[in-house]
């Protein structure tokens, strides 16, 4: 208890952990209340065309006369759904193979860390380009595909987490109990080793909503929802005279992945508390 | 040393090696549990013809287990035979080749002039040691951190293609003038600026945040304490110990960032229509030809492996230390 | 009559840290004869370091001298600017780190480091006069020529250690201050380095202060020892008068714990508790509530340093023991 006060404290002591705290609120309630909020619904058509910004429409509207405020607001929800399925979904693998892999040892320890290494060398980017290109182009599948291929960032960091604890007197004296490995693994490493996975899941979410922006910029998103990176590839062909349609999803995607590296930041400031630099003997 | 060094350097390619084999067979098992006939699929045709069905399964042993078609494929591959497109009707590699330079020319140079510009930044937001100056170098940090590459690449052919016409929107040469000699490397140039910029922007922050970090970290270490007590002038200690010591990690991620530039780049080529091997990627995507794609995806690992093992080749000659892991 | 060397009087120094006052040391006063070695002795946050740093000014920017006056070698040293400082620090007086991983740049030769700190203060010497010197340097502290060439990962602790002692004397100071010198070491090791340490003194007839928290390498180097806690001097005497009749109950807590004290820092067996907290400020005498013979006036008083027998300590009920 003790520990999470003080974790709290720490948190909201730094300036990026609070800013972002706040920004994410802010998003949050955004795509929460996206219906009440949006003036239209995100795939109205009008006949008002690639109209400019003005108060009844006050991002303009898309080649379609769609309002691109209501899309941008409605984005919200595609993009947090994909941010925290994909990076939970990736801490999950990541938190799991980390510590079993940790724990171990050994072989599977050494054959488990080539594949974490391997895979952290190549961009995964294409690797979800072809899954999603063979397997078809849903919300479900982009999420997944980006949880299953991120994770080795996680499984490093939780491996060398359990490194370190599993020489702690606890988990000894747990093992000299007679304690099964898979329950010292479950109540004993992994809730006290998560914590940086946590820190670098922040950073992942914004890492998932980029990729996904990415792959529906490409024409590879999910074609029935409305998704900022999707706001940005049909605005393409308009962009020259109609900058309003390309610019707002794409601020608001700047926006949504500064505030997830702002909590990434915060969070591993909270836990590693920089030591003053004192000599004081 | 040099036995020690031989053995790094022979730990590194044999794991670039085990990269490169991995990469491609986890995407060959990706392509062959596609759902569907593996023969039509692999040939990238709506109706291919039964000609090719039946070259191509006496090819790869189709009808075999998966396993037998891995290892003929390996073999193939080992034998410098990269696979044939049949949407194209032409070898992978004639179709690859003439875009390894387009590509190799963006990420290379952006990703130098990111290193370069990231640490030069660094060192000089260290220096100011005005809090004011390290916030605004920090906030610019995120931002660029944060965006995505296609749409900053668009925002600029918006702003200094479009609206102030300094650059051209796409491609890699003016296709009505068709300039000679110096003209040419001239209008090559005007066309590689902005994908260049675009992609040098995206990788910024990464160089920039990496040597700043570590040279916070290198001026509380003890050496620092010990060298400044002796004598030696802030100005040496800074320039000659605290920058080398500090330069080591943004070296280690520079190959890492060179792999990862080409992912960028991919979606930059399509942006600014760059001839390059990301434009073909998509379009084998596009057109199911995995057979392409398999070979782009071979060589690209290709060249990140060629890329790390330099990159820890030049930090071996720079941090003795590495030379014993 | 021997000439005073260092002089340090009333000195005291307090770090800021998130907004409070650490009182580090506290009204220090002591005196260095020229020949001497005089050690300083206490446990992890006695001041000891402070205290060495403080003397040739190489204080953390948080840290402030609030009073005293410090004179080495005949400078006022709390009152040279940071430019006069430079020129003679590691040219008339000098420090020998304790080792660590990093106390050299890991990716720049030994010999290479060694150089540039020789060049600080000697601009114009050539380039085989710098090698000429530093191999003389090397023969000193009994390390071969071919560490010049070598990175400080490749030298073990022994040799970075001497390496360390080196760099404190490549100009020739009149006095130096030995920081944990041995500490990080292991007791062979330790053993040879403080054989060496007191040839090399005698030899060179250096003046200086050793700063350790193990009684016994410090009783082994000095004449005189001086020993701190919580940022107090609480007594100061010759080494023989230390050892042998300890005045006060925390120096002699210490003589106590000496045969298992040697190796690692340890909690003193003698004396159970803890430093007081140094943020606070004391109306009492600092040591009381882990004395074993405190009194209430104990917790009333602050004892002030009290000569007997030329020697110093700072104790209420050292009177009533003698």
């Amino acid at each position: 208890m003790r520990f999470r006060t003080d974790f709290a404290k720490r948190y909201l002591s730094s300036r990026y952990g609070l800013a972002g705290l706040i920004m994410f609120l802010t998003m949050l309630i955004m795509a929460l209340f996206a219906p009440v909020i949006a003036p239209y619904k995100p795939t109205d058509i009008s006949h008002d065309m690639l109209s400019p910004p003005s108060k009844v429409h006050p991002f303009g509207t898309d080649h379609l006369g769609r309002d691109v405020f209501s899309r941008v607001v409605h984005g919200a929800r595609v993009s947090l759904t994909v941010g925290f399925v994909a990076a939970g979904l990736s801490a999950l693998i990541g938190i799991v193979i980390g510590a079993l892999s940790g724990y171990i040892g050994g072989v599977f320890d050494e054959v488990i860390s080539k594949i974490i290494d391997s895979f952290l060398m190549f961009p995964v980017f294409f690797l979800i380009l072809i899954i999603v290109a063979v397997f078809g182009r849903n919300l479900v599948y982009i999420m997944l595909v980006i949880g299953l291929t991120t994770w080795p960032s996680n499984a490093r960091i939780m491996r060398a987490q359990t490194m370190s604890i599993k020489e702690k007197a606890f988990v000894k004296i747990a093992r000299a109990n007679g304690e099964s490995p898979t329950r010292i693994i479950f109540t004993h490493i992994i809730p006290n080793g998560m914590y940086p996975v946590v820190a670098n899941s922040a950073m992942q979410i914004g890492g998932a909503i980029l990729t996904e922006a990415a792959l529906s910029f490409l024409g590879l998103g999910d074609p029935s929802v409305v998704s900022w990176g999707k706001m940005i590839n049909d605005a393409r062909s308009y962009m020259s005279f109609a900058w309003w349609s390309i610019v707002f999803p794409g601020i608001f995607t700047v926006i949504t992945v500064v505030t997830f590296s702002f909590i990434g930041d915060g969070l591993q400031q909270a836990l590693y508390p920089k030591l003053s630099e004192v000599r004081n003997e | 040393m040099d036995v020690l060094f031989a053995k790094y350097l022979f730990r590194r390619i044999l794991s670039a090696v085990l990269l490169i084999v991995l990469v491609i067979t986890i995407n060959f098992f990706i392509i062959h549990l596609a759902p569907g006939d593996p023969a039509t699929i692999m040939t990238g045709l709506e109706n291919p013809s039964p000609q090719i069905i039946e070259a191509l399964k006496r090819k790869y042993n189709l009808d075999k287990p998966l396993l037998v078609q891995y290892f003929k494929y390996m073999t193939n591959l080992l034998k410098g035979d990269l696979g044939f497109s049949y949407v194209y009707d032409q070898p992978s590699w004639k179709l690859i080749g003439p875009r390894v330079f387009p590509t190799l020319s963006i990420t290379v140079t952006a990703s130098v002039l990111a290193f370069t510009l990231g640490t030069y930044l660094a060192v000089l937001a260290s220096r100011l040691r005005k809090k004011f100056g390290d916030l605004i170098f920090s906030l610019i940090s995120y931002v660029l951190y944060a965006m995505p590459s296609f749409w900053l690449g668009l925002i600029l052919i918006l702003v200094f293609a479009s609206k102030l016409r300094w650059f051209p929107t796409s491609g890699m040469f003016d296709m009505r003038a068709s300039y000679e000699g110096f003209r040419k490397v001239l209008d090559y140039l005007h066309h590689l600026f902005l994908p260049v910029f675009t992609l040098l922007l995206i990788q910024l922050p990464v160089f920039y945040r990496v040597t700043r970090a570590s040279i916070v970290q290198n001026l509380r270490e003890d050496y620092v304490t010990v060298l400044s007590a002796v004598g030696l002038p802030n100005d040496k200690l800074f320039k000659k110990y605290v920058m080398k010591n500090s330069i080591i990690p943004a070296v280690t991620i520079f190959g890492i960032t060179l792999g990862f530039s080409i992912t960028g780049a991919a979606l930059i080529e399509i942006v600014f229509a760059w001839p390059g091997m990301g434009r073909l990627l998509l379009d084998a995507v596009f057109r199911r030809d995995y057979q392409l794609l398999l070979s782009i995806y071979f060589l690209m690992a290709v060249f990140i492996s060629v890329a790390m093992i330099v990159t820890d080749i030049v930090i071996a000659v720079l941090d003795p230390r590495v030379r014993l892991l | 009559m021997k000439n005073i060397v260092l002089d340090v009087q009333d000195l005291s120094v307090h770090y800021r840290i998130n907004k409070k006052v650490i009182r580090a040391v506290e009204d220090v006063s002591f005196k260095v004869e020229e020949g001497d070695f005089v050690g300083i002795v206490g446990e992890s946050g006695s001041g000891k370091s402070t205290l060495a740093h403080t003397i040739i000014r190489l204080l953390p920017t948080n840290a402030m001298v609030v009073s005293g006056r410090i004179e080495l070698l005949g400078y006022d040293v709390l009152s040279l600017g940071e430019e006069d400082m430079r020129k003679i620090r590691w040219k008339e007086f000098s420090m020998v780190f304790q080792k660590s991983l990093n106390a050299l740049s890991p990716v720049h030769k030994v010999g290479n480091q060694l150089a540039d700190a020789m060049k600080a203060h000697n601009p114009n010497l050539t380039e085989e006069e710098i090698i000429d010197r530093l191999k003389q340097l090397l023969r000193m502290v009994n390390l071969p020529e071919r560490v010049l060439k070598a990175y400080p990962h490749q030298l073990s602790g022994g040799m970075m250690q001497r390496i360390m002692i080196a760099l404190a004397l490549l100009n020739h100071p009149k006095f130096i201050i030995f920081d944990e010198a041995t500490t990080a070491l292991d007791v062979v090791t330790q053993g040879q380095i403080i054989e060496e340490i007191k040839s090399l003194v005698k030899s060179l007839s250096l003046t200086g202060l050793v700063i350790s928290h193990d009684l016994g390498v410090v009783s082994e180097l000095c004449d005189e020892i001086v020993v701190m806690y919580a940022g107090r001097l609480v007594e100061h005497g010759t080494t023989e008068q230390i050892l042998q009749q300890p005045l006060h109950p925390y120096t002699q807590g210490l003589v106590r714990s000496l045969p298992d004290f040697a190796q690692e820092k340890k909690k003193l067996s003698g004396i159970p508790g803890n430093l007081p907290d140094l943020s606070q400020p004391v109306h009492q005498c600092v040591f009381a509530p882990r004395c074993p013979i405190a009194t209430e006036e104990c917790f009333k008083t602050v004892p002030s340093t009290e000569e007997i027998d030329g020697r110093r300590v700072a104790c209420l009920k050292v009177g009533a023991r003698i």
